[in-house]
């Protein structure tokens, strides 16, 4: 059952029997009909995801469990999820490719999408790490595969941007940066020079470089949550 | 898109300023309005706004505006002009009460005409007004109307018209887990464990939820109750204060 906005900021999902919606823990804001809700451990290592060690699976889940808890919804009826006044943005995944967002911006996903816990070492090496430390994102990202739909957070909407193929590259900002899909590659472009040191550069000192093809959502602020 | 400068004779009367949904523009025309204090942005004409405890209109201060705990959280806005309201950057919107009765989060009710009762709701933090007039809410996001028989985040209801029975729901699954259970006793829950349930007739008004909630008219009125409170509450109030103080 594909998520529907209800309005910029709330989304509903319709439950079926033998059907769950995960949800970021707190985000139900009303429902109707017979709901249970019952806490739920992230996956760390999904079987869609044989490169990921069970190690980085199991450190993940403790720091999501840390950072951002996931509940299930389970039952019949109507459940609206909205959170601390954000907007929100509705992504159908086709199953043909994966979506990757941070932890805190994940709203709700249908439970049958494969969710995992990357961290960003084995993503892309060191760099991934350097990358989360300096960006303030954090070390561990969530990637969804399957067919269904995701909400993810934004501050003031998301913008989609396409990347390739005649745009091979698109640069965001990290703290603007929301999720992407498809098969990009990322890379942190530092041009930290001596007017940064000094508090003197540009602020636009670190950005990300998404190349490949594939879809970037934007926000329209700088606030991280 | 031409920029639109607003006089007295273009702003509308008692709606929302126009391509602006978070600011509201009233009308005054010699009957007052009570407003929240702080809500006013701008205004027009000729406008007081008068502190309840010192206004020139105390009869009327006495006949609608029974909640003492709230007194000084409002004023009485009269006098002849257009007065822009807003608050927090939350959408606004007007209501029509007729021989009706609506309780509203304090916290997110702005401003109400004089021919409206207010009380303090038996519901901490909730507000509710009785009679025909018109009150102003403001809410994180567009209001969503909905029908019981429901169950609500807390944090997510904005207020309930007619009598919806209000009661408190705790959702089985999360208190059998002994750690819900323990968290939802102290108070400290993050989850969906506790909710509001509304069954019967009438209609729940609902927003996007909020993060930081104005507790200060919760405070006051925990503060309120406590002079209830036996000597041996008391402390024990004291030492669940002081355990999650040190959380």
């Amino acid at each position: 059952m594909p998520l529907e906005l209800v309005n910029s900021k709330v989304v509903k999902s319709t439950l079926a029997p033998g059907q769950n919606v995960l949800a970021r823990k707190g985000a139900m804001l009303y429902y109707t009909g017979d709901v249970h809700f019952i806490p739920h451990s992230m996956g760390g290592a999904a079987s869609g995801m044989p490169s990921m060690g069970g190690v980085a699976g199991m450190a993940g889940r403790m720091m999501s469990g840390e950072h951002v808890a996931m509940m299930a919804a389970e039952g019949q009826g109507e459940v609206f999820y909205g959170h601390a006044g954000l907007y929100v943005e509705v992504i159908h995944l086709d199953g043909s490719s994966m979506l990757t967002v941070e932890a805190d911006r994940l709203l709700v996903h249908d439970g049958y999408l494969q969710s995992s816990i990357v961290a960003l070492t084995s993503q892309g090496g060191v760099r991934g790490a350097v990358r989360g430390a300096m960006t303030g994102q954090g070390l561990f990202t969530t990637q969804l595969t399957g067919q269904g739909s995701v909400a993810v957070l934004s501050h003031g909407g998301a913008i989609p941007l396409q990347v390739g193929p005649q745009h091979p590259q698109v640069v965001v900002d990290p703290q603007a940066y929301v999720c992407h899909i498809g098969n990009i590659s990322v890379d942190i472009s530092a041009n930290v020079g001596w007017r940064d040191a000094v508090g003197r550069g540009s602020g636009e000192a670190i950005q990300l470089k998404m190349t490949g093809t594939g879809t970037v959502w934007v926000q329209a602020s700088e606030q991280k949550f | 898109m031409g920029l639109e400068i607003h006089t007295p004779y273009t702003l509308p009367v008692n709606d929302n300023v126009p391509g602006n949904d978070y600011a509201f523009c009233v009308e005054l025309d010699g009957q007052p309005w009570f407003t929240s204090k702080g809500a006013m942005i701008a205004y027009y004409g000729n406008v007081r706004f008068e502190p309840l405890g010192q206004t020139s209109m105390p009869a009327i201060v006495a006949a609608r505006f029974s909640s003492p705990l709230y007194s000084n959280d409002w004023v009485l806005a009269q006098g002849q002009g257009k007065l822009i309201l807003g608050d927090r950057g939350f959408n606004i919107n007007s209501y029509d009460l007729d021989d009706g009765n609506l309780t509203i989060r304090a916290s997110n009710l702005l401003a109400f005409q004089p021919t409206l009762d207010l009380k303090q709701s038996i519901v901490p933090g909730f507000l509710t007004l009785l009679g025909t007039g018109k009150f102003l809410a403001s809410s994180n996001g567009p209001v969503m109307f909905a029908e019981p028989p429901l169950r609500i985040d807390p944090e997510a209801l904005v207020g309930w018209a007619d009598c919806p029975s209000p009661s408190h729901h705790f959702d089985a699954g999360w208190m059998q887990n002994f750690l819900g259970a323990a968290r939802g006793f102290l108070g400290a829950n993050s989850g969906e464990e506790r909710q509001f349930d509304f069954t019967g007739a009438g209609t729940v008004l609902i927003q996007s939820s909020e993060k930081v909630l104005d507790d200060g008219h919760l405070l006051r009125h925990i503060e309120s109750q406590t002079v209830t409170l036996g000597q041996n509450s008391l402390r024990a109030l004291h030492n669940t204060i002081g355990s999650q103080l040190q959380q």
